[in-house]
């Protein structure tokens, strides 16, 4: 039993479907990143995993229970920081915690929440307000809130996409390194096809809406640890990145109209192999 | 920062001394001073002090400073000192305008949380908000049969309006994304209303109690103009009854400057409880 | 009726009639001899004739003086005007204190709030303007509360006053268009001016123009041009004489010389509930009246009545007032010392009178009991009781004619004289 199991996954707001008959699976400490254009459903796809939106139609079971609504297990970071503005970093990261620890004492929570500034790189801004922070510092302490309450399932929904090229670099890197070391199960959307080769261990790749699917798994062939720095390098990258661009710019389309039949389960591919896996699709199974 | 609140200073300085430059050309004596030659003269109070019309600058200061060297004496019940008259109005202020924010801030946060309460309470509040509160008095009067509680009664049914509204509109915008956060972190709805939506809707609350407070003081004086008892809205009134423009005059800039004050310690907990998005 | 044997207004009245049976029966042991006395001279001849060598009044008030004031700590409203001067003068002269009570005197902003606030039990006796306590009780203008006239506060002491700039229209004819302003509709100014006008073959309610606005905004009203003239109590006609704005054009007291103005009225039910009180009252507010008649005390009076927490006028004002010598704003003085007065007594006529004017006018609608009205509002059995007990006269009689404007007032055929002018409202 998968650690996350989606089982046709619908939502429709009344004649208008936005996506239909998705599924997909999750290990626990995978990163599965999804990847497809704006309007195709990626971030309600995200809503109803963290809970805060409802299907139409389909399940999501984690860990043997059914997604019914919002939880601690499923913690979120959300596009926009949404930081509270009236209070300090701290403050933010110590609400989430409070809400986790409730019988926790200032101690613990300050504590506790420290060593998470620490882990986002944040030290000695820890007692700033949201307004004084720049854009990627923001977002660390958002990314912190939701490490803090050490959920099961970490959904991020993309969260680098308001910040520059370099902070977004920079903040990569850490996540990456949290990940690593925590081992945490993550979720995240994502525009940037190289930032999901670099993070992602599976990317799933949705058709355009309305009437979305989610066409292929790529599987992320690339070894690990992966260095921003040096990925670029390895022959792997540019297989499955011409794959994942080719898919956004000439097939997502595709699927809409019929052209592409659309699977009743989503293949996986490795595109990052050589040769055979890159000319055709091939269906495999865990 | 500093040179710029030096500037105004100066300005606002400037501008004072040109109106009271103004106010003292305007009530310079016209001709000599007449004294009483024949008796009719003393009978209509030539020779002596009397209040003619606009007061000069310097009947302003001596009005006032006589009011203000013994502001709490007590002849009776018609009759007693500027601080004890402004004493009783912002008692009564205090006890309105408390009464209004116990009510419109807990029924706001429920119309703010609810649209379908909105909607219903909406033609309710539309309609009272408008009514003054020289119309309230009576009826007020009328039903409560104390002119004390009365006053403290229209002092709430005026000033509840901003506070209800604007509680009402802050509650309802705070911005979908903090209640996402608190929902994903499974905050309960007492937390909620407390961590969360309190503090989001603060600085609008704020500005419904400081336009309210604005209210309250200007409805305290119309209606003890109207009723009557011990407070700065009567003075006004006796004063007014003696034709005695001078210590009007002086009771109107108590009255301003004492809203001024309102005005500024709610501002000062506005900037409080503000934040930069 | 208020007594045990049912046939006296009060306790007191059945106590003092024990008395004076009493006395009786000690003077003629013998009954057949007392009864045959009695009949023979009548019984209230007998009680006259044996109190003036027994003097049943002092004993009377000493078996009153040791009932106390059930409740001594009392509200009185009042209007800042020199026709409440009996029973304002009466809280720094010291009268009430005198008879046990403490009193507030609450200035009052205007006669609806003095109309409310006795209404609504705010406060316990009140200035009125003398048609009030009539109206009430008849539910005319607020709802019916049986109210009572203790005595009359002052007579005449009112005036027309008209803006300087008419000095050369005193002819009433050339009021048409004019602008009025009386105090309160249920007033004598109201009536008085009404009745003058016309005299003078003006209809009040088409041909002029009457407001009603409180008496200090009447002078800010004249100098501002928003009026021509008012008919208001002093001392506000004089103030606006002593600002330079206006002119006295005609005493009250010429169009009818002893009008009552203004009333001391307490509610049936306060009577009721504290009679001694009530007695009490009287006696401050009486004594007060008996001082206020005398022309050598005027000046004090000016003086102790004019501070900011009653008149709260210049001094000056409020004694051309009461003394009758008086600036008129045409450049002479005059001299009136009867301009105010303070007869206490509150004839039954007046209020007849009154109830005519009210009908006239058309406030007072259907079919009127003058009489039985009069009677029942117009205190005057205790007026009297309590002016004898100070030793004040009091008149035989509670009606008497007068004239108007020289045209003569005969309480008994109300309907006819009401029946006999011209200009009245039409029905």
């Amino acid at each position: 039993m998968s650690f996350l199991q989606i089982e046709s996954l619908a939502r429709r707001y009344g004649p208008t479907t936005v996506f239909e008959q998705v599924g997909f699976t999750m290990e626990k400490g995978e990163f599965v990143c999804i990847v497809g254009h704006s309007g195709c459903g990626k971030t309600t796809i995200l809503n109803i995993l963290a809970g805060l939106d409802a299907a139409s139609a389909g399940t999501v079971v984690m860990d043997n229970r059914e997604v019914a609504g919002p939880s601690l297990d499923r913690g979120v970071v959300f596009q926009g920081h949404a930081l509270m503005p009236w209070l300090s970093a701290m403050s933010n990261i110590a609400f989430a915690v409070k809400s986790r620890w409730p019988h926790w004492n200032r101690i613990q929570v300050q504590t506790h929440c420290q060593k998470f500034i620490d882990l986002v790189g944040l030290t000695g801004a820890e007692h700033k307000k949201p307004a004084e922070l720049s854009g990627g510092m923001k977002q660390r302490v958002g990314i912190a809130r939701a490490f803090a309450i050490q959920p099961k399932m970490l959904l991020l929904d993309e969260p680098f996409g308001a910040l520059d090229a370099l902070t977004r670099g920079t903040i990569q890197d850490e996540l990456l390194r949290i990940c690593e070391a925590t081992r945490q199960t993550v979720f995240m959307i994502t525009h940037d096809v190289d930032e999901a080769i670099l993070l992602a261990d599976k990317i799933l790749l949705m058709s355009n809406g309305p009437n979305a699917c989610i066409a292929e798994i790529v599987e992320n062939t690339i070894a690990k640890p992966r260095d921003r720095h040096s990925i670029h390098h390895d022959e792997q990258y540019y297989r499955i990145r011409n794959h994942l661009v080719d898919f956004l710019v000439n097939r997502s389309k595709l699927y809409q109209s019929g052209e592409l039949r659309r699977p009743a389960q989503p293949p996986y591919v490795r595109p990052g192999l050589h040769g055979v896996a890159s000319a055709r699709i091939v269906n495999l199974r865990h | 920062m500093k040179l710029e609140s030096l500037k105004a200073a100066v300005l606002s300085l400037l501008f004072l001394g040109l109106f009271l430059g103004i106010w003292h050309l305007a009530t310079l004596p016209k001709g000599e001073a007449q004294s009483a030659h024949d008796e009719y003269a003393k009978l209509l109070g030539k020779g002596t002090k009397k209040s003619e019309g606009f007061p000069s600058l310097a009947q302003m200061g001596e009005a006032a400073a006589a009011q203000l060297k013994d502001p709490l004496y007590d002849r009776g019940p018609n009759d007693k000192g500027i601080a004890i008259q402004l004493g009783h109005s912002l008692g009564r202020v205090a006890a309105g305008y408390a009464l209004a924010m116990l009510f419109a801030v807990p029924l706001g946060f429920l119309i703010g949380m609810s649209p379908l309460l909105h909607s219903a309470l909406n033609p309710f509040i539309q309609v009272l908000k408008p009514i003054s509160p020289l119309a309230w008095m009576p009826l007020a009067l009328y039903t409560i049969k104390d002119s004390s509680v009365s006053g403290v009664f229209v002092i709430f049914i005026c000033s509840v309006w901003p506070m209800l509204i604007n509680t009402a509109f802050g509650v309802a915008s705070v911005r979908r994304e903090w209640l996402n956060v608190a929902r994903t972190l499974e905050v309960t709805p007492f937390r909620k209303a407390f961590a969360v939506i309190l503090p989001a809707a603060a600085p609008t609350i704020l500005t419904g109690m400081r336009i309210s407070i604005g209210i309250a003081w200007l409805v305290i004086v119309a209606a003890e103009m109207l009723v009557g008892g011990t407070g700065i809205g009567y003075f006004v009134w006796n004063e007014w009854n003696n034709l005695n423009l001078t210590n009007v005059i002086f009771a109107i800039l108590v009255i301003g400057v004492v809203g001024m004050l309102l005005d500024f310690a709610i501002g000062r907990l506005q900037k409080a409880v503000t934040y930069i998005e | 009726m208020h007594c045990d044997c049912g046939q006296h207004h009060s306790q007191e009245e059945h106590d003092a009639g024990i008395l004076q049976a009493s006395v009786m029966r000690a003077l003629f042991p013998q009954d057949r001899l007392r009864r045959r006395f009695l009949r023979a001279v009548g019984a209230s001849t007998a009680a006259a004739a044996v109190s003036s060598f027994f003097p049943f009044g002092a004993l009377e008030a000493l078996a009153q003086a040791k009932a106390k004031p059930e409740k001594p700590e009392l509200k009185i409203g009042f209007i800042p005007i020199t026709c409440a001067t009996p029973l304002i003068m009466a809280d720094p002269l010291g009268f009430y204190r005198e008879q046990g009570l403490k009193v507030a005197l609450i200035k009052t902003a205007g006669w609806a709030l003095i109309r409310d606030k006795m209404l609504n039990k705010e406060h316990d006796a009140s200035h009125f303007l003398s048609p009030m306590p009539l109206a009430i009780s008849l539910g005319l203008g607020s709802a019916v509360q049986p109210m009572r006239v203790m005595t009359v506060q002052n007579v005449n002491g009112q005036a027309i006053t008209l803006a300087a700039k008419h000095k050369d229209k005193r002819d009433p004819r050339q009021w048409k268009g004019f602008r009025f302003a009386v105090p309160f509709d249920y007033s004598m100014h109201n009536f008085l001016l009404r009745y003058y006008v016309a005299e003078h073959g003006l209809d009040p309610d088409t041909d002029i123009q009457i407001r009603v606005t409180p008496p200090p905004e009447m002078v800010a009203n004249l100098r501002a041009g928003n009026i021509d003239g008012f008919l208001g109590p002093d001392p506000f006609n004089q103030r606006a004489v002593y600002d330079e704005i206006g002119f006295i054009h005609v005493l009250s007291k010429e169009l009818w010389d002893g009008h009552p103005c203004c009333a001391f009225g307490i509610s049936e039910a306060f009577i009721k509930e504290n009679p001694n009180t009530f007695a009490a009252l009287y006696r401050a507010v009486l004594t007060a009246a008996r001082m206020a008649r005398e022309a050598k005390n005027r000046p004090l009076i000016a003086k102790v009545i004019s501070p900011p927490n009653y008149l709260n006028q210049p001094e000056t004002v409020v004694e051309q007032v009461l003394t009758g010598k008086f600036a008129d704003g045409l450049g002479s003085v005059k001299q009136v010392p009867d301009r105010a007065d303070f007869d206490p007594f509150p004839w039954h006529s007046m209020a007849v009178w009154i109830l005519t004017q009210m009908k006239r006018w058309g406030y007072l609608k259907g079919d009127v009991g003058y009489r039985q009205i009069a009677e029942q509002v117009f205190l005057v059995t205790d007026a009297r009781k309590h002016m004898a007990q100070l030793e004040m006269k009091a008149p035989a009689s509670s009606y008497t004619r007068f004239k108007v404007m020289g045209k003569e007032f005969d309480p008994t055929q109300p309907e006819k004289y009401l029946a006999s002018f011209a200009i009245k409202k039409a029905a």
